[in-house]
């Protein structure tokens, strides 16, 4: 009696349900994208994070992009000449570009982006305008950059340019505080709607001087969590998504609809050591000593550790460059190579004076223990897995570590701000050019963006030499050298060079591209896919 | 006497929302961090910037006096602003406090009906196969974890049916022809997620209503009603259900302001925009005014279920009256 009546209602419902799902799901020349991080902000003088950097090359356009095989291709410059003594770039707009407001682009606007950006220091890019001596605008579409030493990566850092009349309003005190929404570009996208914490929408640019996007809008959605986002792939409610759980991978691959791909990705993951060698330094003193440091590297099985993480998705990791950047990654020789090996292990933490106590702990002759504080990020289930089985590898060998698992503000903290660490582990992403992540290793960098406070004057004196180094196997061979130094020193142990986890929808969209060769859709050098793929 | 009980709660409640109001703020300054490194990422902010991002958010005075200034907007209402989103926090909570209410709302009205229901069927048929069943029942929706459950939803209704969508409140990016297909598009989104919490409550109000009834069946006045000759539905009608009601009342009004913060396994599972997510992303982001916005409106929340079950005890049970 009661069950009938109650039961006829939700099958009615279920249908009404029905009908309106499927009316709702019609819109087809949007192009949605699942992540599971957003960006920190959409102004680049506030924003640190990769999503963010995405959305800035579909929002506003480089003087100089990258092409599919990581060329400088032109942008908004047409074309550029650099004079005799290399030190005068002269770049030749495009004319007829416009701001999404409607305001013309002119010469103006690169000059007072790039002093901007080198007077305050701030933002993913201002690293990239270093050296830059002064700017000067000859014509409305001219712009002579003067550099005091020739700039190798001048044309390598797809410096967003950003409209004059807009962000000249703003008091440089101000910027930080200024969110930028909504954001005026005059990329192929245009900023239409962010509600934080669900979706953020951006608009095809109608008047793009450039190859017009073939969807409507592309439409970022934020997932609270990256198993859904598998689901949500197959369901059709998003077209693309970045970040899958490696676990999901297999399963995708089977389905005839779905391009899903493991590629290898910009960066690493490293475990680093506080290097700091100031009396101020809280870090454990045997830290100090390259042979410790070498001897964990050798203690570790990356290989297992990689295939409990990440399902073997990856490869082990060396030196600071990814392999990806095969023109600029230094691959160890056989004999500087270290592979997993307990043994030379053992026989490193003999010679440096640390011998086993009677807890199998190792001590040195004043009875100082081996005993490590490695900082775990607690929003990183995979760190969290390898730094578990870290513990296990240097207990092997003597070393006695203690986990402590943190929130990334609290390990910002105890890393920049005082130096209180002995290891941790986290990683870091990579441009095309190798200056910026070459650059963190640098003595310049302890209290900037160093996280191991190492510091090498041999090191920092190559690091200016490439930055000038116009010729590509010279610069290579100076990029190489400074690896070697790292991986002898090692300040790091790079565990590994993580893939990244995409799929997409092939029967919804065609056009996709993996970028470079072997690369991912999205999160790569350009923004390529968003602009070519098509609606079917 | 009634009005003295209650101006005697009222004020009860008024005190412990003060007390978690100096606890909320103490207790987030003293966690490990600061909230200016989440704020000013770049190691190279000019001291400038910095002394302004301060004044900004106020964290330029000593404790005592921040304290002071945060009594004192709480008055005029003002909760401050969060340093994440760098708007008012009652405006980011007003933005999350509907979509949460939403779920809530509907998951709770249909788990408490239907978990009642289902413990005094239970009870009634005590030992027999029903009652088994319905314990069985209750015990895996109860001890199941949320997430998994779920997913589990997930997967059976979005991907082999795909009658429902699997995440947010609505669909990203759709105009929609009418507000009626808007509506019913809201609807879609909030099927799975409320179906998934009104689950788990259900096992919980149903085990909760089954040993409340089982304990007032074996009361003398039960033995008595049955005396008089009446049948047992009328005895369980009459006399059983009421008196089992009241600790259920309780139960499911301290619930009911817990729910509030509890739901972030379902938001973060179903990507709800909700308050539970808001106050998880605040806790990574050390953003001290959201947390203090959020952790008091649950706690106002929790206090003033319970003093509505105060009440509702007044009508339900006439002894506390006197």
């Amino acid at each position: 009696m009661f069950v009938s009546p109650s039961f006829r209602i939700s099958k009615k419902l279920g249908l009404i349900l029905l009908i309106a799902l499927l009316a709702v799901s019609a819109f087809s020349t949007v192009l949605k994208v699942g992540w599971t991080v957003e960006p920190d902000s959409v102004s680049p003088f506030i924003a640190y994070n990769l999503p963010a950097a995405e959305v800035f090359l579909l929002l506003y356009d480089p003087l100089v992009a990258l092409n599919d095989q990581e060329e400088p291709a032109g942008k908004i410059a047409e074309t550029w000449e650099l004079s005799e003594d290399q030190l005068t770039w002269t770049f030749n707009l495009h004319e007829g570009i416009r701001w999404h407001d409607g305001e013309p682009l002119t010469a103006e606007d690169v000059k007072f982006t790039y002093e901007l950006f080198i007077n305050t220091g701030l933002g993913l890019f201002s690293g990239f305008l270093n050296g830059i001596e002064s700017i000067e605008c000859p014509d409305d579409f001219t712009v002579m950059i003067h550099t005091a030493e020739p700039k190798a990566n001048m044309l390598m850092g797809n410096t967003p340019i950003l409209p004059k009349h807009i962000w000249e309003t703003v008091a440089e005190e101000d910027l930080e505080l200024w969110e930028n929404e909504p954001a005026v570009g005059s990329g192929a996208f245009a900023f239409l709607e962010w509600r934080k914490g669900e979706y953020l929408r951006l608009k095809a640019n109608a008047d793009y001087f450039f190859d017009k996007p073939k969807v409507e809008e592309v439409v970022f959605i934020l997932f609270a969590n990256n198993d859904t986002l598998a689901q949500a792939l197959k369901t059709g409610e998003i077209s693309a998504a970045v970040n899958i759980n490696p676990m999901q991978l297999p399963q995708l691959s089977q389905s005839p609809n779905l391009l899903a791909v493991s590629s290898p990705g910009y960066g690493f993951t490293q475990l680093a050591f506080n290097c700091w060698e100031s009396e101020d330094s809280k870090g454990h003193p045997a830290l100090l000593d390259k042979r410790i440091r070498q001897a964990i590297d050798w203690a570790l099985d990356k290989q297992a550790i990689l295939d409990m993480t990440y399902l073997g998705q990856g490869e082990v990791g060396t030196t600071l460059i990814p392999p990806i950047l095969q023109k600029w990654h230094y691959k160890p020789g056989d004999s500087e190579l270290r592979v997993y090996n307990p043994e030379k292990a053992n026989a490193l933490l003999d010679a440096a004076g640390y011998l086993m106590g009677n807890r199998k702990i190792r001590v040195d002759s004043q009875g100082n223990e081996l005993n490590f504080r490695l900082y775990l990020r607690s929003s990183n289930t995979q760190e969290i897995k390898a730094g578990q089985m870290i513990k296990k590898y240097l207990q092997a060998v003597g070393i006695e570590v203690s986990i402590e698992t943190v929130d990334d503000g609290l390990l910002m903290d105890l890393i920049y701000a005082d130096a209180e660490f002995d290891m941790f582990i986290w990683g870091w992403g990579t441009d095309v050019d190798p200056t910026t992540i070459l650059n963190v290793m640098s003595t310049n960098e302890i209290f900037g963006l160093s996280d191991c406070f190492y510091s090498n004057e041999e090191y920092d004196r190559l690091l200016s030499l490439q930055a000038s180094q116009m010729d590509v196997t010279q610069r290579q061979e100076t990029v190489f050298a400074m690896q070697r130094i790292l991986y002898e020193d090692s300040p790091y142990a790079i565990l590994f060079y993580d893939n990244e986890f995409q799929a997409v929808r092939t029967d919804l969209f065609s056009g996709w591209k993996r970028i470079p060769e072997k690369g991912a859709f999205f999160f790569t050098i350009n923004a390529n896919n968003y602009v070519t793929v098509t609606p079917k | 006497m009634s009005s003295r009980y209650l101006g005697n709660k009222i004020a009860q409640a008024l005190i412990t929302i003060f007390i978690v109001l100096c606890i909320n703020f103490f207790l987030f300054r003293i966690m490990p961090g600061d909230p200016l490194s989440m704020l000013m990422r770049n190691p190279r902010a000019s001291q400038q910037a910095i002394q302004k991002a301060k004044e900004f958010y106020g964290l330029d005075q000593s404790l005592p006096v921040q304290f002071g200034r945060y009594l004192q907007d709480l008055l005029k209402l003002d909760f401050g602003v969060s340093f994440m989103f760098k708007k008012p926090v009652t405006e980011v909570i007003g933005g999350k406090v509907g979509p949460t209410l939403l779920l809530l709302g509907v998951s709770e009205i249909m788990a408490i009906v239907l978990g009642i229901y289902l413990g005094i069927v239970a009870a009634s048929h005590r030992g027999k196969i029903v009652d088994i069943g319905t314990i069985s029942v209750s015990l895996l929706l109860y001890s199941l974890p949320t997430f998994l459950l779920g997913m589990v939803l997930i997967l059976i209704f979005s991907v082999y049916w795909g009658l429902f969508p699997s995440t947010g409140m609505v669909t990203a990016a759709a105009r929609y022809a009418t507000l009626w297909r808007q509506f019913l598009d809201l609807l879609s989104h909030l099927f799975l997620p409320a179906i998934t919490l009104a689950l788990t409550l259900i096992g919980e109000y149903g085990m909760l209503m089954r040993s409340s009834l089982l304990e007032v069946l074996s009361e003398d006045f039960i033995v008595t009603a049955r005396a008089k000759g009446l049948r047992e539905r009328e005895v369980i009608r009459k006399h059983g259900y009421p008196n089992a009601l009241l600790p259920v009342v309780t139960a499911i009004s301290i619930n009911l302001g817990l729910t509030i913060a509890g739901a972030i396994q379902v938001e973060t599972v179903f990507s709800w925009p909700g308050i539970g997510r808001l106050m998880y992303d605040a806790l990574n982001n050390r953003d001290y005014p959201l947390l203090q916005g959020i952790f008091l409106l649950v706690c106002i929340c929790v206090i003033v279920a319970n003093l509505f079950s105060d009440l509702l005890y007044m009508v339900l049970d006439p002894r506390v009256k006197s």
